[in-house]
């Protein structure tokens, strides 16, 4: 069987896994941005807090994602629960990290005049800071989301959903006639995935950078 | 800098982190308090360089403080016997039947480990030897329009899941040892090639510009004034590939490579939650002991001339 007449077969089955491994990155990202630029408004004004966040967020990055998944198991069982939590976990950091990064590099003399003309602290930071501190958030969603793609399929393993679960099938049946086809699939799917992904984020970018900062 | 313990302020920065330009201006009355600069996705590769179109920043003067410190030391290993008496503490006491005895027994954990140490250094040399001379050549005139190319292929590949890169190399290769290195080390490439190629794009042009005005050769001038300035980003290379390939060595079990992603494997097709808490914390304390050793490397390998401002 040809690839194209394998998809063509199992487009059913194809398009249900590549929907649940889209919907899970999608809602991890989601809960990840959230959590993430909120972890970083909390921590950018204070050294060490910041430091803390930024240097706790890369040392779970090192952690390989099999590990994590291995470590959540037996708290959490197998499925759907340990995706999630290591999908998060995992799109957090480069979230966190960048937030922080971009909320220290707004111009201290931009927060000033702010304060200046009489904005509230929460003004400062809806209207000021968190706009021009955008880019590189937006930056560390897309490195994120980049990474969920991946994670999420090793997380296949564990039960968990999506595209993954065509890339195990194949190498379970090792020497089959489908096994490549699997295999390809699941790839490819996931590369697909990661690409409209991407360009959905630079389609945001245009649409939410302020216009006085764009490159 | 180490992750895990608070982090002195330092003021050099890698020219891959571009997204923390214009901390150190932000109060230049205190250049020694100048912002920390996170090291996370340097250290594994995931800030594609130059990915936002920012320019990297320029080296900032601040004073360095002392460059390894009594916690760096210790903070790390001393965390990891803990973590690691802990564990065999643990499984000492739990009752293994059978099954989880077949996964542990006759050495086999420690072959596992030795396999994935194995694993991770071998492909982390390829690594080394392939991507950095490809970077440097692209960032040579005459195959600098190849550049933009190889980057591209270098996002798709970020793209692509390590695991069904793996799957694919296992069919083609067939089972074993082989094909999981090629797979670790594929997969590691393109971002310390991207890294390399954004570091030697950021070495100040005028100091090119210089070399060449005093009559040096191209050759002089790469080995004599690009090289070392490029060594920092080469040890942020170093430590980006280690961290990934231990990672992706984890996967190499799919292929047929062994390494410790058979214990975390075995764990959980069997349901032996000691085997796979035994593999993942390993696994865990290898992946962070690698790069506490290539964070160290990357402090005392670093040429004394490019320790910002002092």
């Amino acid at each position: 069987m040809s690839f194209w007449e394998y998809v063509g077969n199992r487009h059913a089955q194809l398009l249900a896994d590549t929907y649940q491994h889209a919907s899970a990155v999608f809602q991890c990202m989601v809960v990840a941005t959230l959590l993430g630029v909120t972890i970083g408004v909390a921590t950018y004004r204070t050294e060490w807090a910041g430091n803390l966040a930024v240097t706790s967020t890369a040392t779970i990055l090192t952690i390989p994602s099999l590990a994590m998944i291995g470590l959540l198991i037996p708290i959490m069982g197998l499925g759907v629960a340990p995706t999630v939590t290591a999908l998060t976990l995992y799109g957090l950091l480069p979230i966190v990290r960048n937030s922080i990064v971009g909320l220290r590099g707004v111009d201290a003399s931009l927060v000033d005049a702010a304060t200046g003309i009489g904005m509230s602290r929460p003004a400062r930071l809806f209207r000021v800071e968190l706009p021009l501190a955008w880019p590189p958030i937006l930056t560390g969603i897309r490195v994120s989301t980049q990474m969920l793609m991946g994670i999420a399929a090793i997380a296949a393993y564990a039960s968990g959903p999506g595209l993954g679960n065509e890339i195990f099938r194949g190498i379970s049946s090792l020497g089959s006639a489908n096994a490549l086809n699997q295999v390809l699939a699941g790839t490819l799917g996931i590369i697909v995935l990661a690409l409209l992904f991407d360009a959905a984020y630079v389609l945001i970018g245009r649409l939410t950078i302020p216009r006085g900062i764009r490159a | 800098m180490t992750r895990g313990d608070g982090p002195p302020p330092e003021g050099e920065r890698h020219a891959g982190e571009h997204e923390v330009q214009g901390i150190a201006f932000r109060d230049p009355e205190e250049p020694g308090t100048a912002g920390p600069h996170p090291r996370g996705a340097t250290g594994t590769g995931l800030d594609g360089p130059g990915r936002d179109g920012q320019s990297p920043p320029a080296p900032t003067p601040a004073p360095v403080r002392r460059r390894i410190t009594w916690q760096k030391l210790t903070f790390l290993p001393a965390v990891l016997t803990v973590v690691l008496l802990a564990t065999w503490l643990w499984f000492r006491g739990a009752d293994l039947d059978s099954i989880a005895r077949n996964s542990i027994d006759d050495g086999n954990v420690w072959l596992r480990l030795r396999q994935h140490i194995y694993l991770t250094v071998v492909s982390t040399f390829f690594v080394l030897i392939i991507a950095i001379p490809l970077g440097i050549l692209l960032t040579r005139r005459r195959l600098r329009p190849a550049a933009p190319v190889v980057m591209g292929v270098a996002n798709v590949g970020q793209a692509t899941p390590a695991i069904g890169l793996l799957a694919l190399l296992v069919i083609w290769l067939g089972i074993g040892t082989r094909a999981a290195l090629i797979g670790i080390i594929a997969y590691a490439v393109l971002p310390v090639l991207a890294n390399t190629v954004a570091g030697l794009k950021a070495i100040d042009p005028t100091l090119v510009e210089a070399a060449r005005g005093i009559g040096m050769s191209p050759l002089g001038v790469l080995r004599r004034v690009e090289l070392p300035l490029a060594v920092p980003l080469i040890l942020a290379g170093v430590r980006t590939a280690l961290v990934l390939n231990v990672g992706t060595a984890t996967l190499a079990y799919f292929g047929g490579g062994g390494g410790l992603g058979d214990l975390i494997a075995s764990g959980i097709t069997n349901q032996r939650m000691s085997v796979l808490v035994l593999g993942s914390v390993l696994t865990v304390a290898l992946a962070l002991l690698v790069d506490w050793l290539a964070s160290l490397a990357e402090l005392l390998l670093r040429p004394r001339g490019l320790e910002g401002g002092t």
